[in-house]
């Protein structure tokens, strides 16, 4: 088995302890970052080939050379661990198990690029990552990794963490910037984008926990190693969660690039007995489905979406044959309806009548014409909103009924959703408007 | 400059330019909600999406700023059908009650539906029920399900009146705006909030299910609640004023008035003077021109001109004040004592609210030439008390904190006549001779604001029962007592006037001159 990286410590008892993390080798490679400049610091980023580990997949070295290098000027990083993506679970193992890496990785990436104060804005529900993170923070500035002039190295830096109230929207990057500064979590309007205006309109950097957790490594052991590790673009080990009707869910951490039928049968441990497979999400429930076919399809941005779909989170939803996908698709829905911010007209009306019209269609009470109507509603609301809200209803959404349209003409049929179990659970499961 | 291509026609245009802005400098109006151009731009409502060419995705006009070299589409088919789309989403949980709601006939969202949408509902379930019938504040009304959330009203508060009432409470389709707790939306220009809102969600308590606004005719007029002199819609209904609402004039209030000045139009209805009095009784012109002039003469001839009191009122046009000058100069004559009345000073602050409560003292000023000999309301109850006034001409009947002690001392004086647009209570009874005078919404005629503006108002309907404009008064009376001004038309008056007062004629108003962008 390849050596392990982010999940190094999962495995260690009380890893999350300062004095155990470093008996490990934590913070051994701060001196080491401490001796290289932001131009250096920088290019080792860029060879790492690392990807935004959020969902979007931006060239992490790439966001960092965006930002302003101007000493003077008050520079944030934020950290997004607003993970709340359904499917996805990764982001809370590092905060619990090993939140020591995430601030070592902050405290890195501080240096490299003269920042001041970091926030890691933690979503609301995860209160275990949040208090393991509040001490783990309390320790690291008893031994003066954080605060003023760490290792008396010059470089004064301030850790906090945010609690979110729990909004998924709060995981776009300028929803989360929002909701730090107090407001309601309502994306703004890009540009400007946050690395010039950001965290109370000064430049920001906004990356996502597992990124930040693969700095010290990639500075430890040269951008190109980490690289070497992955395919063309996408650089590294990643943490895979796994879910849905498979034998073994849970978080894997296993290069870039591994296909999915990899992760399913050497990780997941392959489909439960009587299981078959039926389609996965590739990437948090904001990815379009993809069919077995597609299981042999590598972990990238550009592989996935040459197969239909998109990387995402990483995080892979297997379904079986048992799976309706109009319920899923109406779950969803509901979702995307619930999470809605209400800023803007076609995600906040768009997302709650989807919802309506595809319960209705899993009700058994749908029309031959719901189904043009739902085409063309998402199509009214692909594009047209201030953030992605909207077109992650959209892309799942226009993929269920392209690849199971038979399913749902069915349902309009037949006037009943021809999913036993499901329906049962229909009537235990509140699902209010 | 950058040049840009907006559907075929090459504009130029500012740097910093939104292409909204552009498409109307090339004459083409992009619809909009939540788009205000004296707010912030939110890109909310999504309804000004255009198209530009090397973009992958629709761009909100107000937003998005001009480059140069840009081709631009604002009516591509791809642009209309995105329009159909968020007006068919807006509509999803809007109630459509257009026949029992005030906006209709003046609804952003009703215009916009026959312009791009215009097809049947397609929204099979259950509309999202909100809070109705709210008393967001003790002037406005709101309506949760109409509100189609463009925030326009949220942004006022914080941007205009700098108050911040207003947010926006929970989120997706159950967002509404509500008031932070324990406030309510009770600023001094909380009904602006009713005109910005482009639907019927916010609605003035005191205009609630009074006309339908088709009905309602709209004359361009100017406010009379303080020397500022907002620019209005004066919207009226068969001789009666409805309302006033603010039109937009950069040099004075922008798009603004302030509550008092706009819910002042009551003044206009209520408590009028409408046919001339002579002793108590009703008189017609006729007679009363003439007893008017004999009992002034008389009292002229006896004690001379010193012992008349004329009180010129600030509330006046300038070309009533006019001919109130030639009146005392010509009619009564040399040493007659001059006076002018008022309303009180009140409260002020850095927006619109001037402390002087009267529309035209500056334009007084200009046309008796300053001031200084004039005594306000409590000189010239000094002067009663004192007994040095046989006899008592007014204009108007605001008297300020002094109208007690001026009611009182009328009693003792030989000859009161009020000119007037109001019975003034007591002022009514005291009177010899009252002379119904038109309001300002009854004729035409200038203020001047505190800024030196020169400002135009319109007739909206003809005078109220037997009133006059006061200028017209003037002349009949005069004429009576054998001195005949020379005018038949106001327009005579005005040239006479900006020709002795070396005053600036009134500029043609700022909306004629340029085009307003369109709120």
């Amino acid at each position: 088995m390849e050596e392990k990286y982010l999940s190094r410590h999962f495995g260690i008892d009380k890893a999350y302890n300062l004095d155990v993390y470093e008996q490990q080798g934590g913070y051994s490679t701060l001196p080491k970052a401490f001796a290289m400049d932001t131009d250096a610091i920088i290019a080792e980023m860029k060879k790492s080939n690392l990807r935004g580990r959020g969902g979007a997949g931006f060239p992490t070295g790439v966001k960092w050379g965006f930002m302003p290098r101007d000493s003077d000027v008050e520079k944030y990083l934020v950290v997004n661990a607003d993970e709340g993506e359904p499917g996805t679970f990764k982001d809370r193992m590092i905060m619990e198990l090993d939140p020591h890496r995430l601030i070592e990785g902050c405290v890195m990436t501080a240096w490299a690029l003269g920042l001041r104060t970091g926030y890691i804005f933690v979503r609301g529900e995860l209160q275990l990552a949040i208090r393991r993170l509040e001490v783990a923070i309390k320790q690291a500035y008893e031994k003066g990794y954080l605060g003023k002039n760490v290792l008396g190295k010059g470089l004064d830096f301030d850790l906090y963490v945010h609690s979110s109230a729990g909004a998924y929207i709060c995981g776009e990057e300028t929803g989360l910037i929002e909701g730090l500064e107090g407001k309601p979590g309502q994306p703004r309007m890009k540009p400007p984008f946050p690395a010039i205006v950001g965290v109370f309109n000064k430049p920001t950097l906004v990356n996502n926990v597992e990124t930040i957790a693969a700095v010290p490594f990639i500075l430890e052991h040269g951008g190109e190693h980490w690289a070497s590790m992955g395919i063309e673009r996408n650089g590294g080990p990643k943490l895979y969660g796994l879910s849905g009707h498979i034998n073994k869910p849970g978080v894997y951490e296993a290069p870039s690039g591994i296909t999915v039928r990899e992760l399913l049968e050497r990780f997941g441990g392959g489909m439960r007995e009587g299981s078959d497979l039926k389609a996965f999400i590739p990437g948090g429930s904001s990815c379009a489905v993809l069919l077995p076919e597609s299981l042999d399809a590598q972990m990238g941005f550009e592989t996935l979406r040459e197969a239909g779909s998109s990387m995402g989170t990483g995080c892979i939803t297997f379904m079986d044959q048992t799976t309706c996908m109009v319920r899923l698709s109406a779950r969803l829905a509901h979702f995307y309806h619930h999470e809605s911010c209400g800023q803007c007209t076609p995600c906040r009306e768009g997302t709650g009548w989807a919802y309506k019209v595809l319960n209705a269609i899993e009700a058994g009470q749908g029309t031959p014409d719901d189904l043009a109507l739902i085409q063309d509603m998402i199509t009214g609301i692909a594009g047209n909103t201030i953030c992605a809200h909207g077109d992650s209803l959209v892309i799942p959404v226009r993929s269920y009924i392209e690849k199971f349209g038979q399913e749902f003409e069915d349902h309009v049929q037949n006037k009943r959703c021809p999913f036993p179990r499901w329906r049962k659970m229909r009537n235990t499961q509140r699902m209010s408007a | 400059m950058p040049v840009l291509t907006i559907n075929g026609t090459e504009v130029e245009v500012d740097r910093g330019t939104t292409l909204l802005k552009a498409a109307a400098v090339a004459g083409y109006e992009v619809p909009h909600f939540c788009y205000h151009p004296a707010l912030s731009s939110p890109a909310n409502c999504r309804m000004c999406l255009v198209e530009v060419e090397g973009a992958p995705k629709l761009m909100p006009g107000c937003y998005n700023q001009v480059n140069d070299g840009m081709i631009v589409h604002t009516e591509s088919d791809r642009v209309k059908r995105a329009r159909k789309a968020v007006l068919e989403f807006i509509l999803v949980n809007h109630p459509v009650d257009c026949p029992i709601c005030d906006k209709a006939g003046e609804c952003k969202l009703q215009d916009y539906y026959f312009a791009y949408d215009a097809q049947e509902s397609r929204m099979r379930a259950e509309k999202q029920h909100k809070v109705k019938v709210y008393p967001i504040g003790p002037r406005v009304v709101y309506d949760g399900e109409r509100c189609i959330l463009c925030t326009r009203c949220i942004r006022f508060c914080e941007e205009i009146t700098g108050t911040g009432e207003l947010t926006l409470a929970d989120r997706g389709d159950k967002a509404e705006v509500r008031t932070f707790p324990g406030q309510d939306l009770d600023n001094d220009y909380s009904l602006c909030t009713v005109d910005v809102c482009p639907v019927g969600a916010l609605t003035s308590r005191d205009f609630r299910f009074k006309r339908r606004v088709w009905l309602l005719t709209s004359t361009d007029s100017v406010c009379t609640g303080c020397e500022m002199g907002c620019n209005i819609h004066l919207d009226h209904f068969r001789n009666t004023t409805e309302r006033y609402r603010p039109r937009y004039n950069p040099a004075v209030n922008d798009y603004w008035m302030c509550d008092d000045g706009r819910l002042s139009y009551k003044a206009l209805n209520e408590g009028r003077l409408e046919h001339p009095m002579l002793n108590g009784a009703q008189a017609t012109w006729h007679t009363i021109a003439g007893a008017a002039a004999s009992k002034l003469a008389a009292v002229i001839e006896k004690n001379g001109a010193s012992s008349v009191g004329f009180v010129i009122s600030p509330q006046a046009t300038s070309e009533d004040l006019f001919l109130a000058k030639m009146f005392a100069e010509t009619a009564i004559g040399e040493g007659v004592r001059l006076f002018i009345n008022g309303n009180d000073p009140g409260s002020s602050d850095e927006l619109l609210i001037r402390a002087d409560k009267n529309p035209n003292r500056a334009g007084a000023r200009l046309v008796f030439g300053g001031l200084d000999g004039v005594g306000d309301a409590s000189a010239l109850a000094d002067a009663l008390e004192a007994g040095e006034l046989e006899a008592v001409y007014m204009m108007g009947t605001e008297l300020g904190a002094a109208r007690g002690r001026v009611e009182a001392g009328l009693d003792d004086v030989g000859l009161f006549v009020l000119q007037a647009a109001h019975q003034g209570g007591v002022l009514l009874d005291a009177a010899h001779v009252a002379l119904p005078a038109a309001t300002h919404a009854e004729k035409r005629g200038t203020f001047v604001n505190c800024d030196a503006v020169v400002q135009t108002v319109d007739q909206a309907y003809p005078p109220n029962a037997d009133a006059l404009p006061d200028w017209q008064i003037f002349m009949k009376v005069a004429g009576a007592m054998g001195h005949k001004l020379p005018f038949t038309f106001l327009r005579q008056i005005q040239d006479r006037m900006f020709e002795a007062s070396e005053a600036p004629e009134p500029e043609e108003t700022a909306t004629e001159e340029a085009p307003a962008p369109a709120e």
